[in-house]
């Protein structure tokens, strides 16, 4: 007896042809807008963050009395937490920049994990990065606006005033770039976990 | 039919190892969690129970230094202690996950939570070893001295203190990022 073996070979062709022609897009809908707002927050956070390090790198001031042995001049050189300040925050904008055309992936594509996923994982390396230098530049600033008077430390913003506006504008950019890396990593949380 | 059940067969075989995966994941999770809780506690009371009183006196100073003295300190105490308290808390959801491994929203929550204690920490202890590092060097430009020379035992202590949550630290990364790649794979 013979047994009658269907081949289905038209069902095999189409199946063929399914696996070399992409598959249709789904429609976006919510991941797509929260793509969108990502890739805007990522701009923000870049120009906060160039911001932040070209302030505090052109904070400069020299106090216009001098006596005999030395001038009284405050940059941003004289504390280590600056210098680490104003290389940090360069660091931070250009991973920003560079990790913007995943971004772009991420709007083309909303239902991909891979691109969001390398997004969360290397958005907090540097939210720790981004805090630490803000946090350290933000406990000098405080200093130099309150002094401290258990440890004799003078509040040098009585004398230095510019450089005291500068410095403080930058941590507070500084701080405005953490913010928004964090929101970044919840929405990619979110893109990701809920299907 | 048999190309059915063959593609069948190999689709649970798959997910009967991503649920090992993410049980294993789930383990590691909560071992890093009871890490990071004793690294946390241990700084917040190393620094907390600070308190150094100088042999000597004058007629109207008595010299004394406790973490209270500076604000950074304090900032660093509190914040040790919230990531500490977050992290004993979390631990029941830590188990659900090792029992349940499908639980999704709970896994966001933690992730997010997470984020925000990762955060909060790490300027906590950033601001503390900055003024750590001004009390070992000083700052001649700003005239601030460094009162380390004096103050040795405090000036240990405060240092020592750091090393707890710079543990604490990676170790939140870590746990974020196990998060998200057992959230990816669903």
């Amino acid at each position: 007896m013979s047994t009658n073996i269907d081949i289905q070979e038209s069902s095999k062709d189409t199946k063929g042809k399914a696996v070399l022609v992409t598959a249709p897009a789904r429609p976006g809908g919510w991941k797509k807008g929260i793509a969108i707002m990502d890739f805007i927050l990522r701009l923000g956070a870049v120009a906060s963050a160039l911001g932040a390090a070209a302030t505090m790198g052109m904070s400069d001031q020299t106090l216009p009395f001098f006596t005999q042995f030395f001038q009284f001049e405050a940059s941003y050189d004289s504390f280590t937490a600056f210098q680490f300040f104003v290389i940090t925050m360069a660091i931070v904008a250009g991973y920003l920049v560079l990790s913007l055309p995943f971004s772009i992936v991420a709007i083309i594509r909303p239902h991909a994990t891979g691109p969001r996923l390398f997004l969360v994982i290397l958005d907090t390396v540097f939210l720790t990065l981004a805090t630490a230098s803000a946090a350290s530049a933000a406990a000098i600033v405080y200093l130099a606006h309150n002094g401290n008077q258990d440890t004799n430390w003078l509040a040098i913003c009585n004398q230095f005033g510019d450089f005291c506006a500068q410095t403080s504008g930058a941590v507070v950019s500084s701080f405005i770039t953490v913010v928004v890396l964090v929101l970044l990593i919840v929405m990619s949380a979110l893109a990701i976990g809920k299907h | 039919m048999e190309k059915a059940t063959f593609v069948e067969l190999s689709e649970q075989k798959i997910s009967n190892q991503n649920g090992k995966m993410k049980r294993g994941v789930a383990v590691i999770d909560f071992i890093l969690r009871l890490i990071a809780i004793v690294a946390t506690l241990a700084s917040a009371i190393a620094m907390g129970t600070t308190d150094e009183t100088l042999p000597f006196f004058t007629q109207f100073v008595r010299f004394r230094a406790k973490y209270d003295d500076l604000p950074a300190l304090r900032l660093f105490v509190v914040a040790s202690a919230i990531a500490s308290g977050y992290l004993i808390l979390s631990l029941p959801f830590s188990i659900l996950h090792i029992i349940r491994s499908s639980a999704g929203m709970t896994r966001v929550i933690l992730i997010i939570l997470d984020t925000v204690m990762l955060a909060s920490l790490t300027a906590g202890s950033s601001a503390a070893a900055s003024i750590v590092y001004l009390a070992h060097k000083g700052n001649t430009k700003a005239n601030w001295f460094a009162f380390c020379q004096q103050y040795n035992s405090f000036c240990e202590r405060i240092s020592g203190s750091m090393i707890g949550s710079f543990i604490a630290i990676p170790l939140f990364i870590i746990l974020i990022i196990l998060s998200a790649l057992v959230l990816s794979r669903r």
